[in-house]
């Protein structure tokens, strides 16, 4: 039988055990200014170097033409003047990759029939095919439809959301699902404007994966919480108790299940981008890693201690200082499974506190923070051999 | 219970693998997306606002249209207020390309003389003389035969004549045929008889034509280079006393690369009534093609008509029957600057119906039928984003994803076995029903929808593994809580799993519901993001509670984890 009593010396094996007992509540701050810093910085470098926004946002034309030893940027600025294409609005970008070598050229929209000489022209030039050259062209119209399309889904989305969160847990816990949400994009939007990426298409995409992960995380650690609400409504435990019971909980989930997902992202951008060449991939894979991290980091670090802070004010007051150390590892480890029976288990104390005069809720609380060893005061009932 | 369990695991097993053997059996894989195999897509939005209804018409008419220019199967569909074009591995980008952007625009002109366009310039197209137009117009579409006044309509036809006909209709139709008999005539008038078979096309009018084109081509082909000289030159010696009176006359190419000259549009493809234009199989095998006038359009389409059955000079007699009187004028039917066909008009008034006869093939006759359709249609539509992506890159694109999402998963089962050991296997097995699974709904909503796996599916489906198997860390968790609290394996597995599916379907119906919304407001790849979303997200319910639920309670019952690590705890006897 092995029952985890021993609590494990190592922070690394108290994790591997589910033993921790990390104040989140109480380092709140330390989140929310981490929050705050992005966030300006991210609105900083919005107004000073604004987002790159890519052909398909503001129409044009643009070629991928493989280059070579003998055509580069400047044989391709060559070839668009002698089409007659002003040079100093265009933008001719060399992308390289191990397996892949391509120049992008992006132009202001000309007629199709231009378009289609042009086509030739670097084909030409380049000595390949026309079937070689990537052509795209958008209209300048339809980026600002595609954009307007997205946010209007996006609003409705999380319209829908926010009332199925309501519905399902409550409305701050959408409040604070949506604040970290909203996080994890400007995360995002960030680094592309920090590091100057192009946006595109692909990059809406990736936006809205992590929007949709970033909800995914934190419901999965919303749910905990509820679940910890309802084992403690018997003893008027502290909210900021029960966020730090359950984030420690889930704590162990959430990493494991961030190793797992970022393992492929991670595998994407290194192989896929770096190895293979795949230059879409690039960009993409980055915003995902980003997102990804920044989703898992905000549900535990700025979404629950909102809600935290949502729930704070509602209902009786506590009545103590919330717990920390190690009356909240005992908390964390015997209230895994055993909320009611923590106050079973201590009925006998219960009695004789409650006549000596003191409050009823701290023998429940007293209760809760036993060891687990005397949680449990018999093994199990033996199950009948009976096929069930 | 326990059968109840066994049942569940072996039938999603079954049924999984059965999916999965189907598809490929019947060849059924997902469609891959044009920027994994290379190819071309265009979004096209109508100009003006157009109802849903005139946008399945638009997308019919642009995929007939690439149907025939050569592209099988097309994927060309409505999306919001858009067509979305998909062509994935087309061989031929410019063709397709030319096929797509349409504007879908047609006139109605006379057919004049070559000389009102003298002051024109002639097409680039090499002209050539016009040669007669076999087509007729009739009214009311019930008589196609006698509406040729030509009187080629003698004899009988004889099965053979038919087939030989129908061969050389469809070369001069093909080359375009129509025209302006005059030249034939004056140059080659030996020849033109030659094709005297042309008794046996009478009834279908095809004679005329046939003969003529053969005719025509001849001359044509044998002095390609100067293509245009017959053109000047003919009308010259035809009328050379006649100055250009027309205004607005031009020379328009016709489907085979030869030119006439037509006078100014007189009126619109509207004049036709809505989707009526409809191929019809004669008496003897001949296609004919009838549309219906509009109510409001007829009176623009008759009083060209009465034109050209007059003769008048903004409609003159553009050849000469076998009997040698002078035939009727012609109306051409232009589409986007090319004459489609030029019948001539045998009835002076038409009431309520047009029937264009001809020595038409079906194929012809089902192109001029599209023509007219698209006529009497009129929403321009202009090509919002194109996109050409060349197979070698598509290629290397699809490569590098499948290879990193292998690696990845490869390294996440490697994690997941290095943390849970034996309990791994499951997860495992649940990856593998799950990835049949998503396998067998990709190819089966692609093939039924035509929503290509695109770059960013797959991207999807690779963000999808980390969701997928949150499922069992959760699980495993929670189990692993309740095995350290002293529970029993046994004991703790249906708790858990309670528990933890709670958990699960509230943060998937989260994405059930952000992929729903997306793909039905979304346009171009957001779209096919969302279905391959929702379709993992789906499978990931669907095996955590028929496939993982059975496999985990099971083995929680069995011997076989006890004295096993697992969780990185010894898992107790029960």
């Amino acid at each position: 039988m092995s029952r985890g009593d021993q609590i494990a010396s190592t922070a690394l094996g108290r994790l591997f055990r589910g033993q921790t007992a990390i104040d989140f509540y109480g380092r709140r701050r330390v989140g929310f200014i981490i929050a705050v810093v992005v966030i300006i910085a991210t609105i900083g470098s919005l107004f000073t170097r604004g987002l790159d926004l890519g052909l398909d946002f503001e129409g044009g034309d643009a070629w991928d033409i493989p280059a070579s030893q003998t055509f580069g940027v400047d044989e391709a600025k060559a070839v668009l003047e002698d089409n007659g294409v002003p040079t100093n609005g265009a933008r001719i970008q060399r992308r390289s990759s191990d397996t892949n070598d391509l120049i992008t050229v992006q132009i202001e929209e000309v007629t199709q029939a231009n378009a289609d000489q042009i086509t030739a022209a670097f084909a030409e030039a380049a000595g390949v095919g026309t079937d070689e050259v990537n052509f795209s062209f958008t209209s300048s119209t339809w980026g600002g439809e595609i954009t307007d399309k997205a946010v209007r889904a996006l609003i409705i989305f999380l319209i829908i959301v926010s009332i199925f969160i309501s519905i399902r847990f409550e409305w701050r816990m959408a409040l604070a699902a949506l604040a970290a949400m909203a996080h994890d994009v400007v995360v995002v939007v960030g680094v592309y404007t920090v590091f100057g990426f192009e946006v595109t298409p692909g990059t809406v995409i990736a936006f809205l994966t992590i929007l949709g992960y970033s909800l995914y995380d934190t419901i999965v650690v919303f749910d905990r919480v509820r679940e910890n609400e309802g084992k403690y409504a018997g003893i008027r435990m502290p909210y900021e108790d029960i966020v730090n019971i359950s984030m420690n909980q889930v704590l162990m989930r959430s990493i494991n299940t961030s190793i797992s997902s970022v393992i492929p992202v991670v595998s994407l951008l290194l192989i896929g981008s770096g190895l293979l060449g795949a230059v879409t991939l690039r960009e993409f894979g980055l915003a995902l890693l980003v997102g990804m991290i920044s989703g898992i980091y905000s549900s535990i670090f700025v979404a629950t201690p909102l809600l935290a802070g949502f729930k704070s004010n509602v209902g009786r007051k506590p009545r103590r200082e919330r717990l920390t150390g190690d009356k909240l590892r005992a908390a964390v480890i015997g209230s895994g499974v055993t909320g009611r029976l923590a106050t079973t288990g201590a009925s006998v104390d219960a009695g004789s506190t409650a006549r000596s005069g003191s409050h009823d809720d701290d023998v429940k609380t007293a209760a809760v923070l036993q060891p687990v060893g005397q949680l449990l005061t018999h093994p199990p009932r033996p199950r009948k051999k009976k096929r069930r | 219970m326990k059968r109840r369990l066994w049942f569940s695991l072996i039938a999603t097993v079954v049924a999984v693998i059965a999916a999965l053997a189907g598809n490929i059996a019947t060849n059924n894989e997902p469609i891959l997306g044009l920027d994994l195999q290379g190819g071309l897509s265009v979004i096209l939005a109508p100009e003006d606002g157009a109802t849903g209804d005139d946008l399945l018409v638009v997308r019919d008419l642009v995929r007939s249209s690439l149907e025939r220019s050569g592209v099988a199967e097309p994927d060309v569909r409505v999306q919001g207020s858009n067509i979305v074009v998909d062509l994935p591995g087309v061989k031929d980008k410019e063709e397709a390309l030319r096929s797509v952007s349409v504007s879908g625009i047609v006139e109605l002109r006379s057919v004049v003389n070559f000389n009102e366009c003298a002051a024109s310039p002639a097409p680039a197209v090499p002209t050539d003389e016009t040669i007669a137009e076999g087509r007729v117009l009739d009214s009311d579409g019930t008589i196609t035969v006698d509406g040729d006044p030509t009187g080629e309509v003698t004899p009988p036809v004889d099965e053979e004549s038919i087939g030989f006909l129908n061969d050389e209709a469809k070369t001069s139709f093909r080359r375009s045929a129509p025209d302006p008999d005059a030249p034939v005539e004056t140059d080659a008038p030996a020849e033109t008889d030659a094709p005297a078979e042309t008794d046996a096309p009478a009834e279908t009018d095809a004679p005329a034509e046939t003969d003529a084109p053969a005719d025509t081509l001849a001359p044509a082909d044998s002095v390609p280079a100067d293509g245009t000289e017959p053109v000047a030159e003919v009308p010259l010696d035809l009328a050379p006393t006649l100055a250009p009176s027309i205004t607005g006359a031009e020379f328009l190419p016709t489907l085979d690369g030869n030119a006439l000259c037509a006078g100014p549009s007189q009126a619109s493809g509207e004049v036709f009534a809505r989707d009526s234009a409809s191929v019809q199989l004669g008496q003897f095998g001949q296609f004919s093609v009838s549309v219906d006038l509009r109510g409001d359009g007829e009176a623009s389409w008759n009083s060209l008509a009465t034109q050209c059955f007059n003769r008048l000079p903004s409609c003159p007699s553009t050849g000469v029957d076998t009997d040698g009187s002078a035939r009727p004028g012609q109306i051409a039917i232009v589409l986007d600057g090319i004459v489609q066909s030029a019948p001539v008009v045998n009835v002076p008034v038409f009431d309520g119906s047009v029937s264009i006869t001809g020595s038409f093939t079906q194929d012809e006759a089902d192109q001029l039928s599209d023509v007219l359709n698209r006529g009497a249609f009129p929403v321009q539509v202009t090509p919002q984003e194109t996109r050409t992506v060349s197979a070698s890159a598509g290629g290397d694109s699809l490569r590098a994803a499948i290879i990193a999402g292998l690696i990845g998963l490869a390294l996440v089962l490697a994690f997941l076995l290095a943390y849970y050991r034996w309990l791994a296997l499951v997860i495992i097995g649940g990856l593998t029903v799950w990835a049949m699974a998503v396998y067998s709904a990709a190819a089966f909503v692609s093939g039924a929808t035509n929503y290509a796996l695109s770059l960013a599916g797959v991207t999807g489906i690779i963000v999808a593994i980390g969701v997928t198997v949150d499922s069992y860390v959760v699980f495993f968790e929670r189990m692993k809580d309740e095995i350290r609290n002293g529970r029993t394996l046994r004991n703790a597995a249906p708790r858990s799993f309670n528990s933890t599916w709670r958990t699960i379907w509230s943060a998937d119906l989260v994405s059930i519901i952000g992929a729903l919304i997306l793909f039905s407001l979304s346009v171009g790849s957001v779209r096919g993001f969302a279905l391959y979303l929702g379709i993992t997200t789906v499978c990931d319910l669907f095996v955590c509670f028929f496939f993982t639920r059975p496999a985990v309670l099971l083995i929680a019952r069995s011997k076989f984890m006890v004295g096993k690590r697992a969780f990185g705890l010894e898992v107790a006897t029960s």
